[in-house]
């Protein structure tokens, strides 16, 4: 049952984190600025399958990467091209609707149960 | 420090030669965003945690896929597993018996002769088994690493968006254009035994006579040897004809590209098979003594008229071939045009 449940979170949560992720790019953020943000927004996120992601989004154009070597120690930052915020845009508009649609789907079934 | 190189070298065998380094100096410089200064082996082993196994972290990275043979190809890779592993279990009997029964008469255990070959053919159906599996699974592994121009008709098929109108489109395609899976399979049957033959002709092709109470093998008709030298030309034939099967099972009707490949492979046969039956060697002497005897022709008569009449027999049935590709591929092409106008 456990096991059933984790695989179907690790499922649903993996759209998300791609849409989560294109949302903080909007400014150039390297790999652990951009865990602290989505985990100050109490976003649950597997760092192993984060740190990859970004590569994937890189080399599908989404965004695109600088290394920073002025600081103490060199840093990879990451900013959403345009044709990423575009994208984006757009995921997020589709998201908003789904989400929507899906809440009054479960706001429906609550009310029945009542 | 030492977990967190030991973490990295984890990860480092296990990722892409490529952007290795890149990579690599991402993840340290996480990990030393991630610790606070002057970290206890605690605050490393934390942060090493929050990162995960680094073997799952690794193959984040992998841009190969991790599967053998993906759903693309799983079908395909199935039903060509079903296809060969009879026709390859059945040419290897067939050779068993050529070579055994055939080859040596041998009076005496009878039954001791039948265990050996019993035995001889469990196990060379597990052997042949094997082998099918074996490469197979080698080539469609390959294919689902190497992008070649199969992947845009898979992807076309299954992944273009589906509308009722397709429908029509399988109901269009008539029977007499449409190729069956029993096509394809004796297609590679027939391409599977002239193969065995041909590789084993001095066994099978022959004459044959009635002596007493057994068939006897009295000589072979052709010199090996010769034949055998024009392998490289016969391994041609037989890898088009699968090329052609394999194009057939993904198309799964005629098409333009299937008639042209249809004709090329027809003319590539003619011409290897045409070259190989007209060699002055070919005919093994005591064959064409034996047939000069029978129809009391001299030797010289018998060689050339032989040739050429088995020749044009062939010819013959490639060119029948050839034009059946035409007329299955035409009549798609006719019925297609009067569907459009029909919808008009």
């Amino acid at each position: 049952m456990s096991q059933l449940l984790n695989s179907l979170l690790t499922e649903q949560r993996r759209g998300n984190l791609t849409l989560a992720v294109l949302s903080q790019l909007r400014t150039p953020q390297y790999g652990y600025s951009l865990v602290k943000r989505l985990e100050d927004s109490g976003i649950t996120i597997d760092q192993s399958t984060l740190y990859p992601l970004l590569r994937r989004l890189e080399k599908k154009d989404l965004v695109t990467s600088s290394w920073d070597t002025t600081e103490s120690r060199p840093r990879k930052y990451y900013v959403l091209s345009v044709y990423g915020e575009n994208v984006f845009q757009t995921l997020k508009e589709e998201w908003k609707k789904a989400t929507n649609e899906l809440f009054r789907l479960l706001e429906e079934e609550n009310n029945e149960m009542d | 420090m030492k977990w967190i190189d030991v973490y990295l070298q984890e990860v480092e065998r296990r990722l892409p030669e490529k952007n290795r380094e890149d990579i690599l100096l991402e993840i340290r410089s996480t990990i030393e965003d991630m610790l606070p200064e002057n970290p206890s082996e605690e605050d490393v082993k934390g942060v090493l945690q929050g990162l995960g196994d680094p073997v799952k972290l690794a193959h984040g990275y992998s841009e190969k896929p991790m599967h053998l043979i993906g759903p693309r190809y799983y079908d395909t890779y199935i039903s060509l597993i079903k296809m060969i592993l009879p026709i390859a279990i059945t040419i290897s009997l067939i050779t068993l018996v050529a070579e055994n029964i055939l080859g040596t008469v041998e009076e005496g255990n009878v039954i001791t002769m039948i265990l050996a070959i019993v035995g001889e053919g469990v196990w060379r159906v597990i052997s042949v088994g094997m082998q099918v599996f074996f490469w197979v699974t080698i080539i469609f592994a390959l294919i689902e690493r190497v992008d070649i121009g199969i992947e845009d008709e898979e992807r076309r098929s299954p992944r273009k968006k589906w509308t009722p109108t397709d429908l029509k489109k399988v109901a269009r395609a008539p029977r007499r254009r449409s190729i069956s899976q029993w096509e394809v399979y004796g297609a590679f049957l027939w391409t599977a035994i002239w193969g065995t033959v041909y590789f084993h002709a001095d066994q099978l092709l022959g004459i044959y006579e009635n002596q007493g109470e057994e068939l006897t093998f009295i000589t072979p008709a052709l010199n090996q040897e010769v034949l055998l030298s024009y392998w490289p030309g016969v391994v041609l034939v037989i890898g088009l004809e699968i090329a052609l099967a394999l194009y057939k099972l993904l198309k799964g009707e005629w098409s333009k590209g299937i008639m042209w490949f249809n004709t090329i492979q027809e003319g590539v046969s003619i011409g290897i098979f045409v070259w190989i039956i007209t060699d002055e060697k070919l005919f093994a002497s005591s064959f064409i003594n034996y047939i000069s005897d029978l129809f009391q022709w001299n030797s010289a008569q018998v060689e050339n008229g032989l040739a050429w009449r088995i020749a044009a027999i062939f010819i013959i049935f490639s060119l029948w071939n050839i034009i059946d590709g035409f007329i299955k591929y035409k009549r798609g092409v006719k019925k297609t045009k009067l569907n459009h106008e029909f919808v008009k």
